[in-house]
């Protein structure tokens, strides 16, 4: 044991002795590092948010979405140009048992003009429980009611507020839309903005009634998503097949129409964010390859600048083993000096971006031993031809390497 | 009963045509305590046979017995093993590695053995003062002297206690001062009780010696004992004259010794001193002349 540790102390004091070329030697290993660990946690860290999201409002609520299929998994694109929900297949779920509230979300066309027009906002109709089912309170007024379900009243999101008006709190402001003046009645706090989710989406959103909608002969317009929320969550899945029988009846027996559970959502957001992160992990360990190739090199150019040294070492005693372990102690110091540079720069990186963006990267401790794991392994299997190279050579033949 | 006994031993380097005969069928053996020079012109193959005695290298052919143990078919480990606790390496140059300090280069014998640091660094530091080189341990090797690089060197060479020394021109570097330094060192090491072998282009440094074997072109020519103190009687007589610059010298020199000893007769330690020689010194310098006291 004791001849690891001089080894060890050997390997350091060679590093040192050539700073540059060992720098530029863990290269790959310290962006290799590096960049899996910041890419993991800023995946997880996402992934974290919208889990936290759907805990937080989706919680017992079963999305019914307008078609089959999910496309994407991104809530922007998954608007669908043709729906077949109806606000009647609202109320239908509604009398479900164990459904406690049943939200119809009518996407509707047209730019509500106040003091401004709002460009990148979308106009909903909806029924006055839709904070109950996202779990979310207003900030400043209240939702309309079933009372006022035909007047012609709103709900902002909070971005919507001030698209609309430049002014946080719009109470009793009114704007037009298709002609038509409504008047503000609430605003909704802020949903927390997560990357791939849909809350960015209510943030910029105009809530109408739906009375008011029909009113203004808007019949049949397409229903986005029905919102249910069901009473307790382990009536979710019998609730979700009661759905899908209901509406395939309704629906003269056609699935166009997807039902998702809170922990679907959350799977089909998480998706796409999984391939990207794999895609660049890939990157990353192809970097932490090729950082074990430039160990490789460098070694193989190390063992032959210090034949001589071997012939000595092997002269006084050294046994074929000692030598190996002495070369492949030196390439895992390497590797793993590399490793560490890289976790320290990983960290600065993932600081940063807490600080910049809402990203939130979360650091995970599994990773960091992943990667000193890797980096263990790539010193020993790169490190490993130049080290048998040393420790095969015949001491008579080292010795009379100059 | 002889320490190393080698029997027969051939070394052939290289196939084919570019083959070379390094070694031809030597017959050597060496009993415990013996201080052996070994003399010949360069490309003789003493340093072949160093190797081979060292279990630095395997003779092609003939069988090594070193403590009555046959050596010259051992696996690398063994040899590796053989090598550490029995037989104490110095070379011409680059003894010591240049990152460690000197007291590390004399301990690393011992780590390879799996000593502790501490025992080892401790045992190092004794075998440096015995060698007078207290004050240097924490120096690199490129702080030294030549003469003080060969001290540690042997230093190193004793550190793990062998039997055997195996110097391969341990002076060859180093100036008068430097090399009797080294082997005043070394003669020391020999009254120790410790079997010394090492190889010098020097006649002088035959007075230190016990024994001198003179080879060339792979095979022993002659071997001869001598007591301690004098130039041997043949490096004395024929060397000394050839220890030229050039090279017509030294071929000179080589074939008149070959002439001297009779062929069948490399084993007598009684080389007939003839006269006419010593008309050949006539080109050795006055410092050499000074020292054959007649
Ligand atoms: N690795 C080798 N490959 C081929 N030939 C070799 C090799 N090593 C030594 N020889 C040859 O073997 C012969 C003996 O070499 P050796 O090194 O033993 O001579 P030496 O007596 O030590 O000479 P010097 O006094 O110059 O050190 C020489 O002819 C040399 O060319
Ligand atoms: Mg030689």
């Amino acid at each position: 044991m004791s001849i690891n540790v001089g080894h060890i102390r050997a390997a350091v004091v060679t590093m040192r002795a050539n700073r540059w070329r060992s720098l530029l030697t863990m290269f790959g290993i310290v962006v290799g590092v590096a960049s899996a660990i910041v890419i993991v946690s800023i995946a997880q860290g996402v992934k974290n948010s919208i889990t936290g999201q759907v805990n937080a409002f989706s919680k017992n609520v079963i999305t019914v979405g307008a078609s089959s299929q999910d496309p994407t998994g991104l809530g922007l694109t998954s608007i669908p140009f043709v729906s077949t929900l109806t606000y009647q297949d609202a109320k239908a779920i509604a009398k479900i048992p164990g459904v406690q509230v049943s939200v119809p979300l009518e996407v509707l066309s047209g730019l509500p003009t106040g003091d401004k027009t709002l460009r990148h906002g979308i106009v909903f109709a909806t029924t006055q429980n839709l904070p109950q089912v996202l779990n979310q309170t207003l900030a400043y007024g209240a939702f309309f009611n079933d009372q006022d379900s035909n007047a012609f009243s709103a709900v902002l999101g909070s971005n919507a507020a001030i698209g609309l008006f430049n002014d946080p709190i719009p109470l009793g402001y009114s704007f037009t839309w298709r002609n038509q003046q409504f008047v503000v009645d609430g605003v909704l706090n802020s949903f927390e903005t997560t990357p791939f989710a849909n809350d960015t989406l209510f943030n910029n959103a105009v809530f109408i009634p739906v009375g008011a909608a029909d009113q203004m002969s808007l019949y049949n317009n397409p229903v986005y998503q029905i919102l249910v929320k069901v009473k307790k969550a382990a009536l979710l899945p019998a609730v979700a097949k009661k759905i899908k029988t209901t509406l395939l009846n309704s629906h003269g027996g056609q699935a166009d129409f997807s039902v998702l559970l809170p922990s679907q959502i959350a799977g089909s957001s998480t998706s796409i964010l999984n391939l990207m992160t794999e895609l660049t992990l890939g990157i990353a360990i192809v970097s932490l390859f090729v950082g074990g190739v430039g160990i490789m090199n460098v070694m193989l150019v190390s063992v032959t600048e210090r034949m001589h040294e071997i012939g000595i070492r092997k002269a006084i005693g050294a046994s074929n083993r000692q030598i190996l372990m002495q070369f492949l102690i030196e390439s895992t110091t390497v590797s793993i000096v590399g490793c560490m540079i890289g976790i320290v720069l990983a960290v600065l990186a993932i600081f940063s971006l807490r600080a910049a963006t809402n990203l939130a990267p979360a650091m995970q401790w599994p990773v960091f031993a992943a990667a000193a794991v890797v980096s263990i392994l790539i010193g020993i299997i790169f490190g490993s031809v130049p080290a048998i190279r040393a420790a095969r050579k015949e001491p008579i033949d080292a010795l009379r390497n100059d | 009963m002889a320490l190393i006994k080698l029997e027969d031993v051939s070394k052939l380097y290289g196939f084919g045509d570019a083959t070379t005969l390094a070694l031809d069928e030597v017959n050597l053996s060496i009993n415990k305590n013996e201080f052996v020079a070994i003399m010949g012109p360069s490309g003789s193959g003493k340093s072949t046979l160093l190797n081979i005695m060292g279990l630095l290298d395997k003779p092609t052919h003939g069988t090594y017995k070193l403590q009555n143990r046959h050596v010259d078919r051992l696996r690398t480990a063994q040899a590796a093993k053989l090598r550490r606790d029995t037989i104490g390496f110095i070379f011409q140059s680059y003894n010591l590695l240049p990152r460690l300090t000197v007291l590390e280069n004399v301990a690393l014998p011992l780590a390879y053995k799996g000593i502790g640091q501490t025992r080892r660094l401790k045992y190092a530091s004794s075998m440096l003062e015995r060698v007078g080189m207290q004050n240097r341990e924490y120096f690199y090797p490129s702080q030294l002297s030549g003469g003080q690089i060969q001290c540690a060197a042997i230093a190193r060479a004793l550190v793990n206690n062998p039997q055997i020394i195996i110097a391969d021109e341990p002076t060859g570097n180093l100036d008068s001062a430097g090399s009797r330094l080294v082997m005043e060192l070394l003669s020391e090491i020999h009254k120790m009780g410790n079997t010394i072998i090492f190889v010098t282009h020097n006649p002088e440094l035959t007075r230190y010696a016990t024994r001198v074997v003179y080879m060339h072109d792979g095979m022993i020519i002659h071997d001869e004992k001598t007591a301690v103190g004098e130039v041997a009687k043949t490096a004395r007589d024929k060397m000394y004259s050839i220890a030229k610059k050039t090279v017509e010298d030294d071929l000179a020199g080589v074939s008149l010794l070959m002439n001297l000893v009779p062929e069948k007769d490399y084993e007598t330690s009684k080389v007939p001193t003839k006269k006419k020689t010593k008309t050949r010194r006539r080109t050795s310098g006055g410092k050499n002349r000074k020292k054959r006291t007649r």
